[in-house]
Formats: structure tokens, sequence, C-alpha cells
């Protein structure tokens, strides 16, 4: 057997200092690395938007608001020195696809954040599943009564400063303010039985009925109806004075191409979804009809809302056009982004459990809905303004302390 | 007494534009045997051709079906022939998923150009209605009504009284048969393919006048059109004639009646009573040696 030699000694500890010297080099160089990776790597957020379906116009109008804000942020070093980048997948207008696109935003993109789609259907199971995962579910455009119902915890909504229960009794504080003789005595309710269309349009029948105006027609009907013909020949047949339809937009466009055919004109006519869309209202329905018809929104392109010019100059920089073009839908998802960075940049962090306390307990300011406090179930509890067309434009009409234009009533019949 | 008589009036003017839209389906299926299920995306494609020639060059929709439907032959043409024809005779059972794929394909290619924007056609007599006592006729729904009846009348010449319409009921009735008198069975189904689209051009331009459509509109429309053809049978006009109808006037109806949300039940009641008594559909023929 031999013995070790003093040269074979040497380059053993030779070996082992040059081995501990590379692993203490890789060490620190794994954490230069991971630091520099943090540093360097972006902030992705999952978004989930109907870019086909039912919701396409709207899901498209949201894609420009989310894109507008991360460029805007990454203009100003993004958030906590990292960029936002977006990943949008189409969930056709549905709650399956919707959901799945989330999970997968999670379990295989492993996304930093998440953003809201649009509308209460698929707002809500979203918000469910990301709820499992602990993560952050900031929307804009789903406020029906089922999504503040199930008081979710990660819950926030930031695109307008109410529920959709609350958004449409601006409308019938605003008809019962009116002088008694001013007032309509009857009303018809032609409801699209989403929860959003419904819960808005039950709180004001509901309203109405306890001051006194008669329903004379209620009906819901399923989102799959392209011709209601029949429903609004119903509703003439009723002959009311008011018509408050529970409708998003496609349905709304057709009962009014409906109520065009039956030479239905009502005296007023109060719109859940609908007439807030500035270029395909007018556009499926004639813009010689247009003038009259009243929804709820906190924003319009000359609204005077903090960072409103900002936002609108910023819109048609990026993406062209004209003010009068801009749906508010895009103001609606550019304010989830305000309402995400406002948490970051309050927690400086980036974990989903801070920024969920934090906007759970203090106010924050976006374009859609202004400075709100948002409830534990994420509700905000603020008023929406009410809209008109006026002078073909939709313009805000009430609170007067807020109104662009006086409220022009009763509707003028329908040109041909 | 009023809603019920103006329920029928709007539901059987609509049913004549159904009619239109299933005619090309019945084509299809006569001549190959073929269910196209492009044929609601070839009505939105004909919707949005005649939008563009109202909103770009000011042409009305109405006349620009001359354009259109010509336009849209070609097309149906061309697709007959570069994809149905080549597994016509080897795989046949892969013609519905090869319809579905022209479907899903076209409607693509409109949501880039045109995005999923909603749209409809709205002239100067868009929104024209005549009154005759209480009740309320719209001028686009007669018009549109009066030109399905028109082209499904000129269809149904076509097909009883001209050398091609002979060569089309031969192929349908017996392919192998016609092939031996002389007739040219693949160069028939691309025409008659193609008349397919040129109706659903036709019908295009009149759903765009009285609905609003976007790309996905072919989802409603598909379902209800394969609905109308069994009710009425698979390769007959009359059948789809009376099936149109039916949906058409059972709808109105029952939304006005009843409720929205029970307005499809009726016809598919009808449809699953008429499929148990006579699974051929109301005018289809039944093939020797089915149970």
């Amino acid at each position: 057997m031999t013995r070790p030699t003093l040269k074979g000694r040497s380059f053993t500890r030779s070996s082992a200092v040059l081995l501990l010297s590379f692993s203490a080099l890789a060490a620190y160089g794994g954490v230069v690395t991971s630091t520099a990776s943090a540093s360097s790597k972006p902030v992705v957020v999952g978004i989930s938007l109907s870019l086909s379906g039912d919701f396409s116009s709207t899901g498209q109008a949201g894609k420009l608001g989310y894109e507008l804000w991360a460029s805007q942020v990454n203009a100003h070093g993004g958030l906590l020195g990292r960029k936002v980048k977006l990943i949008i997948a189409s969930d056709a207008s549905t709650p399956n696809q919707a959901q799945t696109n989330y999970e997968n935003f999670i379990t295989h993109d492993h996304v930093t954040l998440l953003a809201g789609p649009y509308s209460s259907l698929l707002n809500l199971p979203s918000a469910k599943l990301a709820n499992r995962y602990h993560y952050l579910f900031v929307e804009g455009a789903g406020n029906g009564p089922a999504v503040f119902g199930a008081c979710l915890p990660n819950l926030v909504f930031a695109g307008g400063p109410a529920s959709a229960t609350n958004a449409g009794l601006v409308w019938a504080r605003y008809i019962l303010s009116l002088p008694k003789s001013k007032r309509p005595k009857t009303a018809a309710y032609p409801d699209l039985n989403t929860s959003f269309s419904l819960g808005e349009a039950d709180a004001i029948q509901k309203m109405f009925q306890r001051h006194g105006i008669k329903t004379v027609y209620h009906t819901v009907y399923p989102a799959e109806t392209v011709d209601l013909s029949g429903v609004m020949e119903s509703v003439k047949a009723a002959d009311p004075q008011m018509v408050v339809s529970g409708t998003q937009d496609t349905d709304g466009f057709a009962q009014v191409k409906a109520a065009l055919d039956l030479k239905f004109s009502p005296k007023y006519w109060f719109m859940t979804n609908g007439p807030e869309n500035p270029v395909q209202f007018p556009a499926t329905i004639g813009k010689q009809n247009v003038t009259g018809f009243f929804t709820t929104d906190i924003w319009t392109p000359t609204a005077s809302n903090p960072g409103n010019p900002q936002f609108v100059s910023a819109y048609l920089k990026k993406f062209g056009g004209k003010a009068t073009t801009i749906n508010s839908t895009a103001a609606e998802t550019y304010s989830v982004g305000q309402a995400i960075q406002f948490a970051v940049k309050k927690t400086h962090s980036l974990t989903n459990e801070k920024l969920i306390r934090v906007l759970h307990k203090d106010s924050f300011t976006t374009l859609a809905s202004g400075t709100i406090h948002v409830n534990k179930c994420g509700e905000p509890h603020g008023n929406q303004n009410l809209e008109e067309w006026v002078n073909g434009k939709i313009q805000i009409v009430w609170p007067k302390a807020v109104s662009q234009h006086a409220p022009l009533i009763p509707k003028p019949a329908w040109k041909s | 007494m009023t809603v019920f008589v103006q329920a029928l009036i709007l539901g059987g003017l609509t049913g004549g534009v159904y009619a239109l839209m299933t005619s090309g389906l019945t084509l299809s299926f006569g001549t190959m045997r073929v269910i196209n299920l492009a044929q609601g995306i070839f009505v939105v494609l004909g919707s949005y051709l005649s939008y563009l020639f109202f909103t770009d060059v000011h042409i009305d929709p109405i006349l620009s079906i001359l354009i259109t439907a010509p336009a849209m032959f070609v097309l149906g043409f061309v697709l007959q022939t570069i994809f149905l024809r080549p597994i016509r005779y080897n795989a046949h059972s892969l013609s519905l998923v090869m319809t579905w794929v022209m479907a899903i394909g076209i409607e693509g290619v409109l949501s880039i150009i045109f995005t999923t924007n909603q749209r409809s056609i709205v002239t100067s007599y868009a929104n024209t209605s005549w009154t005759f006592g209480p009740f309320e006729v719209p001028a686009v729904r007669v018009y549109a009504f009066a030109l399905s009846i028109v082209i499904l009348a000129g269809l149904y010449f076509l097909l009883e009284f001209s050398k091609f319409g002979r060569a089309v009921r031969a192929t349908s009735q017996r392919e192998s048969a016609a092939k031996l008198l002389g007739v040219n069975t693949d160069r028939v189904s691309a025409v008659a393919f193609g008349i397919g689209c040129a109706t659903a051009a036709a019908a295009g331009c009149l759903y765009g006048l009285i609905f609003i459509f976007n790309p996905n509109t072919q989802y409603d429309l598909i379902g209800r059109l394969l609905a109308i053809v069994v009710l009425g049978g698979l390769g007959s006009y009359k059948g789809a004639f009376i099936g149109a109808m039916t949906l058409g006037i059972c709808e109105a109806l029952v939304q006005s009646f009843i409720s929205p949300q029970w307005s499809d039940l009726p016809f598919f009641l009808i449809l699953a009573l008429v499929l148990i008594l006579r699974p051929q559909g109301l005018f289809g023929l039944r093939e020797r040696g089915a149970a």
C-alpha cells in the first residue's frame, strides 16, 4: 500500500480550496444573478379579456385601457423599477374559458399579478379562482350584486364608485326629483338575464314601486335572444310612459331597433348598458335616433375626473381616433391599473396579500371611480352620474354639480 | 288579439329570411350529402359585404346583392373545389369537420378585418314602418320577405325546369347513375355549393338590415338553420320553407305571450315530435334500407 505523497496532499488541498472558492463564487454569482434577475424580470400581469363573443366590443376597448396604463407605467420606470408586461388571453365571453385563463396564468405562467375581465358573469368565477391562490383581483367591469354578494376577500372593484345595485339609483333619484306632474306614472322593465343588468334594473324598479310608479310590464330574456321584437311588442302593448331596460350592449341595440320597427317611443328611456357606447350605439340604431337615451356612468371624454384630460390625450396619441369614440370600458380598465399601481407604491411590495390589505384599508383615486374606499367585499359605496345623449354626444346631465348639460326630457319622437 | 296578429306578422316576415338562409344548406346536402356548417358564416360574410358596399361605396344594400351574390358564388365554387371535392369519395365523413374549419377560418378573418364590434346596416328606410290600423309592418322586413320569396322561386324554377336543375336532382337522387348518364357530378356539386353561397349573400344582406351582427353571429345562426332543415327534411326546399316559417312564428308568439325565456322551446318540441313520428322530417324522403 502506498502512502499519499506530499505532492498528492498538496494537490488535494489545492483542489479543495479551489473547489470551495468556486462554490463561494458560484453562490455569490447566483445571488447576484438572482438579484439581477429579480430586478430585470418584468412584473407580469395576467388578464383574461373577451376579444370575441357577446362582450367582444367592450373586451376590445378594455384591452386598450390596460395597454395604455402599462405603457405609461413603463415610461416612468415600471412598478418598483420593473417593467410591466401584460399577458392577455381571450375568454370568448365565456366564464369557463375565463377561469381556465386565470388558472393558466397562475399555475403555468406564474404571473406576478392579475387584473379582471369584462362583466360580472366572468369576474365572479375568475375572482373565486384567484382567491383560492390568494391573488389580488382588481377589476373594473363587474359590479353585479352576485359579485359583491360572494364577499371575496381578494376582490376590489375599481371601475366606478358604485355597485350595479346602486349605480342605476341615480336615475331613480333624478326621476323622483321631478315635479309630480312631470314624473312618469307607469314603467316597463325588459331585462337581460345577467347579474349586472338584472341587479341594476331590479333596484331601480323597487325604488320606483315604493314611490308609486306602477310596473305595467316586466320580463327577463336569455342572453341568446337575437330578435327582441316580441318583447318590445309586449312592452308597447303595456303602454308605459317610461322604459327601464336592464341591458348589455347587443341586446340594448336590439331593443331599440325593435322599438323603431314598432314605432314605439316612450317619453323616458333608461338603459343600464348600450347608450354609453359612443360608436356602436349611434351606428346600430341611427345617429338621428340617439337623443334622449339615459344611462349611468362616471366617465365621459370631457368629464372633470382627475387625470381625465391627460388620459384622453395619451389615449388619442397611442391609438388615434377621436375623443368622442373612446369607450368608457377603456377608462375602467385603466383605472384597474391605477389601483394596482397605488397598492404597489403604498406597500413597496408585489406580495399579493399585502396589496389586498392596503386596497381594502385605504382610499384610493382612479380615473373611473374618483376617490373611493371599498368595503371588505371589495364594493365601493359612491354614486354614479346620470348621462344622456344630447346634441349628438353622451354627456353627464345629473346631478347638477357635475353636469355638462341640462337633462332633456321627454325623449323626442323617432326621426325616420 | 292585436299582439297575436302583430307577432304573426313579425314572425312570418322573419321566417322568410330564415328560409332563404337555409336554401343553401338544403342545396349542399341535396347534391353532396354535405351538412354545411359554414352556412352561418357565409350569411354573416354576406352581411359584411353589403355593409361595406353601403358604408364605403354608398350602394343600397339590396342592390349590392347583384355584386355580392356572384362574388360569393365564385367563393363557394372555389371552396368546394379546394376543400370538399378531394374528400368527397375517400373521406366523406370529414366534410362536416371541413366545413366547420372553413367557418372558423372565415370568422377569424372577419374578426381581424372588422373586429368584433356590433354592426347593422342602417339605411334611410331601415326604421320605416307602415301602419295598418293597430299594426306596424316594418318596411325592411317586407322587402326582405319579398326578396326571399323571389330568390327561392328563382331557385325552384332553376332546379325544376333547367338542364342544370335536372343534373342537380339526378346527382341528389343517385350520383353514380347520374355519372353514367354523362353528368359531371363534381362540377354540379361545385356549382350547387356556389349557388348556396350566393343565396347566403342575399340572406346576409337582409339579415344585416334587420338585425345586429358581428363575426360571432354565426353561432346563433347555424343552430337555427340546422334545426330548420332537419324539421323540414334534409334536401327538401318546401320543408325548409315550412320549417323556417314555423321557427319565426313560434318564436314571436311565445316571446309575446308566454316569456322570452321559453321562445325557443316550442320549435324544438315540434322538432322532437316530428322526428319521433317522421325521422326524415316533414318533407324529407326516407332512404331505402333505412330502419
